[in-house]
């Protein structure tokens, strides 16, 4: 191959070095305003009035909406679902009288600045009803406890349970039974670039958003509904990039409908930019509480597993209730086991609601289980990766989501093996046995077993993918997709595909970064790990369909049968006689000429056939869902005094099916690594325990890992076990980097002390507890 | 009440009226259209705003533009162009330091100050300089490289 697999250049990063023009915070159009939100103090509460005569009076408002003004239909703002889904609540509204967290808007204006439109919101009183709130899921549940959304009774807005096998017969015929219950918190995916929008009303119940998300038609079906206009009415921009998404710009928050009603009552453009705070408020990881009961014979081969897990939702279900799905596949797909049973609970609390966040739920799951695998093989004195391998899932045996798929690559052997070989696994010490006085060192790992390359299998989620490629007269080729390139390299990753499948040459390639929803094919968002291979499979089948008529073309030039023709760094020749050739582009300009050319001997026709510009077109859902496996490795010191860990080293190896982009994968990984070591050390939404207010709405209150806190070595294993419906082998990469590192620490730091750590963030003060040192 | 203040600003000159609670950052990107210099926080803890004021690294969202006054300001934008890159910008395409991006600006004005004053930095030199600079993406390995080449190529 000659493109796939090459660290190429990425397309945009020549306009990001020299200031990144092109991100949707610069987007600006003649006569906007700016829009801001008043936000509630109260975690829960009733309005009894508002009062906004001051706030319109003052010179430089234009509009101001409270929930009198916004339609009452309720939705979920969720982008890959169908907006009529049955699978997840629809509970939430554009704005409501009833607020069930505290930041949760409850008026907005829009004014010829910024700061004329803050001073707006200090005019408009709000008089509230103060309402008990409950901030505990747990306590949620119990009677007695508000209820915040009617129809979810005890607050649970859904509550999955998977099982099969016999549950009790397994753990009766257990040697052991193992038990734990793991908690994590809620974190922020700390995209850079704020969520903004600039929406522009254009009559006829006509809308045009530009915003920073991760789903241009999600945007499109959710707006659309909540503001009960048909789908089309609405306009969505694709932006060239955004910065940065992690799943926490999967969603529609309050800003798009509510820029797009300030834009229709002023008559102007309203732009809308949230502060820090406001992002901080508006998406999280969703905390779950997971207890584990596993049984297993004296070998370890496991005989029952059962989990229940908790997850507190917040104020609206939104993500939360989908979460929880994903959470409980996580589990139950993780190993293989003849009797399993989960139980899921997704429950309304007066906290902020959550959101999408690499690893949607199994961040969570992850460790959970490799925490207690971790302690099942330290208690029964199994080798680590001798016990993954005798449980985990093996090739060519039943897909554990998808039924009558198979799967049919899974390179996890390998993934093991060479991670563990890498970071010296067989030779490390016994658990508080490396190390002097208050230093201690020790080696930790986890495996992500089983994962997704997309939605395939999932009930209710897109999962469809379209493209277009065009070839121009100078041989290169224009690429237009509605798939969102969010920092991750979906430019280059697809653009790489296309190249190698028409084969031309990289530097001939480019994304069109001006298309929006009326212009390309539905792509679903791009999350789940599933652009190179859903996306990826879209792009190549469209460049496949522009290879066979530059061909067919091309055959007619060269009096050859296309099936004799290869393209190879964008010479079109004839297999096994490279010097009758031609290049794309004189095949190219060929098919856009004129009917008559002028040639040498004068002018000459050209055949009906040839004419017309030759191009491709897809909108396609991908055959399968095949599984990564990743394996996380790390190396830590642990100061028992001051209770702080470092981690030195990280080993991570990942069965991808093949690397599209050797740098582009390594940048994944050491990003994952990243955003799993402040998952795991640092990183922690915290509120008011009495008033409900977010006490980390900012970047000096809530860590992430700088420079550095980061290790130095980030070793990056890629195994290509060629998954055969992949494009080029393509599997899939990003989400399980974030999903290995915190039970990979926890169990590295097990191994330097010998204290077992299940509670999220492994704060200084949790590791001197658990030593006993506090 | 607005003041009219001068500002010189990657060489050139300009007259803007601002008001005396207005931010660098926000006269830069707002009055002056130079959109480089990014507001990730607007509380100088993200470090996306970075300039160089005479030559030190600034956020330019915790900095007053009336203070900016008769000062040399360099964003982004003044050290390098499409066809005259910055040897920094050069490496930060080859290393693969760029994902999202939007850290990028303020990182390469860090990085930048950095090598006006040590050419040859070791790399716990180069990680504590872009210290005050977060970036989400990358792990920070690739720009720990990509200040490396730079070094290596001046």
């Amino acid at each position: 191959m000659s493109v796939i697999g090459k660290s190429v250049a990425r397309p945009d990063a020549l306009d990001k070095v020299t200031g990144g023009k092109a991100y949707p915070v610069n987007f600006q159009l003649p006569g906007m305003l700016h829009g801001k939100l008043l936000r509630s103090p109260y975690p829960h509460a009733k309005i009894l009035s508002i009062d906004t005569s001051a706030a319109e009076q003052l010179p430089g408002v234009k509009a101001v909406l409270t929930h009198h003004d916004v339609p009452q239909r309720k939705f979920t703002s969720v982008y890959f679902v169908p907006t009529d889904t049955k699978s997840l609540p629809q509970d939430l509204l554009i704005m409501s009288d009833h607020v069930r967290f505290a930041g949760q808007p409850v008026a907005a204006v829009a004014a010829t600045s910024a700061e004329i439109a803050e001073q707006a919101l200090e005019l408009i009183e709000v008089d509230y009803e103060d309402l008990p709130a409950v901030f505990d899921p747990e306590e949620a549940m119990q009677a007695g406890a508000p209820q915040l959304h009617d129809g979810a009774e005890n607050n649970i807005a859904v509550a999955p349970v998977m099982e099969f096998g016999d549950i009790e017969a397994g753990f009766a015929g257990a040697d052991h039974i193992f038990e734990g219950t793991y908690t994590t918190q809620r974190a922020h995916t700390c995209y850079l670039e704020p969520r903004v929008c600039v929406a522009e009303y254009n009559g006829n119940d006509g809308y045009t958003i530009n915003s920073s998300m991760q789903h241009l038609f999600g945007l499109r079906e959710k707006l659309a509904f909540a503001l009960e206009i048909p789908e089309s009415n609405v306009r969505v921009i694709k932006p060239p990039y955004i910065g940065g998404g992690f799943g926490g710009k999967l969603d529609m928050s309050y800003i798009e409908p509510v820029a797009a009603l300030l834009s229709r009552k002023s008559g102007r453009p309203v732009r809308m930019e949230h502060t820090r705070y406001e992002d901080f408020i508006t998406t999280t990881r969703n905390p779950i509480k997971v207890y584990l009961k596993t049984g297993v014979k004296k070998d370890g081969t496991f005989t029952a597993r059962y989990a229940s897990s908790i997850l507190d939702a917040g104020a609206h279900a939104t993500h939360g209730a989908e979460v929880i799905n994903v959470h409980g596949f996580a589990w139950l797909s993780s190993y293989h086991c003849e009797n399993m049973k989960w139980e899921g609970k997704s429950v309304y609390t007066n906290n902020m609601i959550g959101g999408g966040y690499r690893g949607y739920g199994a961040p969570q799951a992850c460790f959970a289980f490799e925490s207690q695998n971790d302690e099942i093989c330290e208690t029964l004195g199994l080798d680590p990766i001798e016990f993954r391998k005798k449980n985990a899932r093996q090739l060519g045996s039943a897909h554990p989501l998808v039924p009558g798929l198979t799967i049919d690559s899974y390179a996890m052997e390998e993934v093991l093996d060479r991670g563990a070989e890498a970071i010296g696994l067989a030779q490390r010490h016994p658990p508080g046995a490396n190390g002097d006085g208050t230093t201690k060192r020790g080696i930790g790992m986890a495996l992500f077993p089983f994962w997704v390359s997309g939605c395939v299998g999932f009930p209710d989620i897109y999962e469809h993918s379209g493209a277009i490629v065009k070839l121009n007269v100078d041989g290169t080729a224009d690429v237009a997709t509605a798939s969102v390139d969010i920092g991750s390299g979906q430019i280059t990753t697809l653009l790489q595909i296309a190249a190698e499948e028409l084969g031309l040459p990289m530097a001939a390639m480019r994304m069109v970064d001006t298309s929006d929803t009326t212009t390309v094919p539905f792509d679903a968002p791009t999350h789940a790990s599933r652009i190179t291979y859903g996306s990826g499979l879209a792009i190549k089948a469209a460049a496949g369909e522009a290879k066979k008529r530059l061909l067919d073309v091309a055959g007619t030039m060269l009096e050859a049968s296309p099936e004799d023709l290869e393209v190879v760094d964008g010479i079109v020749r004839v297999k096994g006689s490279p010097d009758t050739a031609l290049t794309v582009a004189d095949v190219a300009s060929r098919a856009e000429s004129p009917f008559i050319q002028f040639t040498d001997q004068g002018p000459a026709p050209t055949t009906l056939a040839e004419k017309g510009t030759i191009i491709g077109l897809s909108s396609m859902a991908p055959p399968s869902n095949p599984s990564p496996i990743a394996a996380g490795f790390v190396e830590v010191e642990v100061d028992t005094e001051t209770g702080e860990v470092k981690v030195d080293r990280v080993v991570y190896s990942h069965d991808l099916g093949r690397v599209i982009n050797p740098k582009g994968a390594e940048g994944q990984v050491e990003g994952g690594f990243q955003q799993g070591i402040g998952y795991a050390l640092m990183e922690e939404i915290q509120f008011d325990p009495d008033s409900g207010t977010c006490l980390t709405g900012c970047f000096l209150d809530y860590k992430i890992p700088t420079a550095v806190e980061m290790p130095t070595q980030i070793e990056s294993i890629f195994v290509e076990s060629n998954e055969p419906t992949g494009p080029f082998g393509a599997k899939s990469m990003s989400e399980a980097c974030v999903v290995v590192p915190a039970p990979a620490i926890a169990n590295a730091i097990y191994n330097a002390t010998g204290a077992r750590l299940k509670d999220l963030p492994i704060t200084p003060e949790r590791v001197l507890a658990a030593l006993g040192e506090l | 009440m607005k003041k009219l203040i001068e500002l010189t600003v990657n060489g050139e000159h300009h007259e803007v009226a601002v008001t005396p609670e207005a931010s660098l950052l926000n006269v830069l990107r707002g009055d002056l259209g130079l959109v480089g210099p990014k507001k990730g926080c607007d509380a100088g803890s993200c470090g996306c705003c970075s300039v160089h004021v005479d030559g030190k690294v600034v956020y330019s969202c915790m900095t007053y533009a009336v203070g900016a006054q008769g000062k040399e300001i360099t964003t982004v934008e003044g050290i390098g162009h499409a066809d005259d890159l910055h040897p920094l910008q050069q490496a930060f395409i080859d290393a693969g330091a760029v994902q999202c991006g939007y850290c990028t600006s303020g990182i390469l004005m860090a990085a930048k100050q950095l090598l006006d004053t040590t050419p040859k930095p070791d790399e716990e030199t180069i990680r504590h300089a872009i210290a005050g600079n977060l970036c989400r993406c990358t792990g920070y390995a690739k720009i720990v490289d990509a200040i490396k080449l730079a070094a290596d190529r001046l």
